[in-house]
């Protein structure tokens, strides 16, 4: 598992891999949880901690919404659909990230003799 | 359901119990214990299924639990609201018994002296003017129990109740005034005509406050 920055770097584009996750189908928290380990080759673990935390908000402006399932064999999953509104978020967001990944390899890795006159 | 299997839930169920333990009670919390316990209680089999006994399977699963303590206080405020709601609606639901109390008191003060007068011999008018307590008593009956919280429908609001008393209000009082009418001209049309003005207005006021009101049905 990478390092501490490399996880907060992950980590503050949690609310993007969710909405990634859910614009494939919807999930519920555990299922959610394996599929980010399964898409990061598991090299990414994403604590619950974090997970349920990015539900309550996504939630609250409405970017997903919750449903529980019917399994009768102890308890039920709570599943989350993404909404319109949190569909647009996405796209949005993958637009922000390519262009945010193109800066910041200029920035960290370009010199001033990389730079066209 | 294996015993092992109810061995995993029960710890599960403890670990989570603990977690939030002294946190308020509110349906988010609930719901989200529930969540948690199902989740963790996947992830613990998943261990199992490699090949760890109960006990690692648990811890494991416990541990890549991370910090929940954001999560807890998030649920400890909505719990503290959860109690101040509570006693909101039980301040509600004593002026709405109250209420309830006197207006079917009212009703039968005016229901009484009706029949006491009209046995006394007095005049019909004055017999039918005692019956503007049963209109008084009719509008807080009204008022009362829409405010009421049942166990299927929550509550009105209360400016809302307050036009449906004023509506009950107005249909009795044209009634009230029809009759009253009717006994000191002694002509049906006049009686007719004054129970015309108000009963349109009761009516009007009622099917708009009919036509607009907000589902109260409680889900689930």
């Amino acid at each position: 598992m990478g390092t501490t920055i490399s996880n907060d770097l992950i980590r503050g584009h949690t609310d993007t891999v969710i909405l990634n996750i859910l614009s494939q189908g919807d999930n519920y928290g555990y299922g959610i949880y394996k599929r980010i380990i399964e898409l990061s080759d598991g090299q990414y673990e994403l604590k619950e901690a974090t997970l349920y935390t990015a539900f309550r908000r996504l939630e609250k402006e409405g970017s997903i919404v919750s449903y529980w399932g019917d399994e009768s064999q102890g308890g039920r999953r709570k599943y989350y659909r993404i909404t319109d509104s949190g569909s647009k978020i996405y796209v949005q967001n993958k637009k922000d990230w390519d262009f945010a990944k193109g800066i910041l390899d200029k920035l960290i890795k370009g010199g001033l003799e990389d730079v066209k006159e | 359901m294996s015993k092992n299997e109810s061995l995993i839930e029960k710890k599960v169920k403890a670990y989570i119990d603990n977690l939030f333990s002294g946190v308020g009670e509110s349906q988010q919390l609930f719901d989200l214990k529930e969540e948690l316990a199902i989740n963790m209680k996947e992830k613990a089999q998943d261990y199992k299924a490699r090949g760890m006994n109960d006990e690692q399977a648990f811890k494991e699963a416990a541990i890549s639990m991370g910090d929940l303590s954001g999560l807890v206080d998030d649920m400890r405020r909505l719990g503290q609201d959860t109690a101040r709601l509570a006693i909101n609606t039980t301040m509600t639901a004593r002026i709405s018994t109250a209420g309830i109390i006197a207006g079917v008191l009212l009703v039968l003060f005016g229901v009484f002296t009706v029949a006491m007068l009209y046995y006394m011999g007095v005049d019909a008018v004055g017999t039918t003017g005692t019956g503007i307590f049963i209109v008084a008593g009719g509008a807080i009956i009204t008022y009362s129990v829409l405010t009421r919280e049942t166990r299927r429908k929550y509550a009105m609001n209360r400016i809302r109740a307050a036009f449906y008393g004023l509506a009950a209000g107005i249909l009795l009082f044209s009634i009230f005034t029809a009759v009253i009418t009717r006994f000191a001209t002694g002509e049906m049309f006049i009686a007719i005509g004054s129970l015309m003005v108000f009963f349109l207005v009761g009516i009007g006021l009622l099917l708009f406050l009919l036509l607009t009101g907000t589902d109260r049905r409680k889900k689930g």
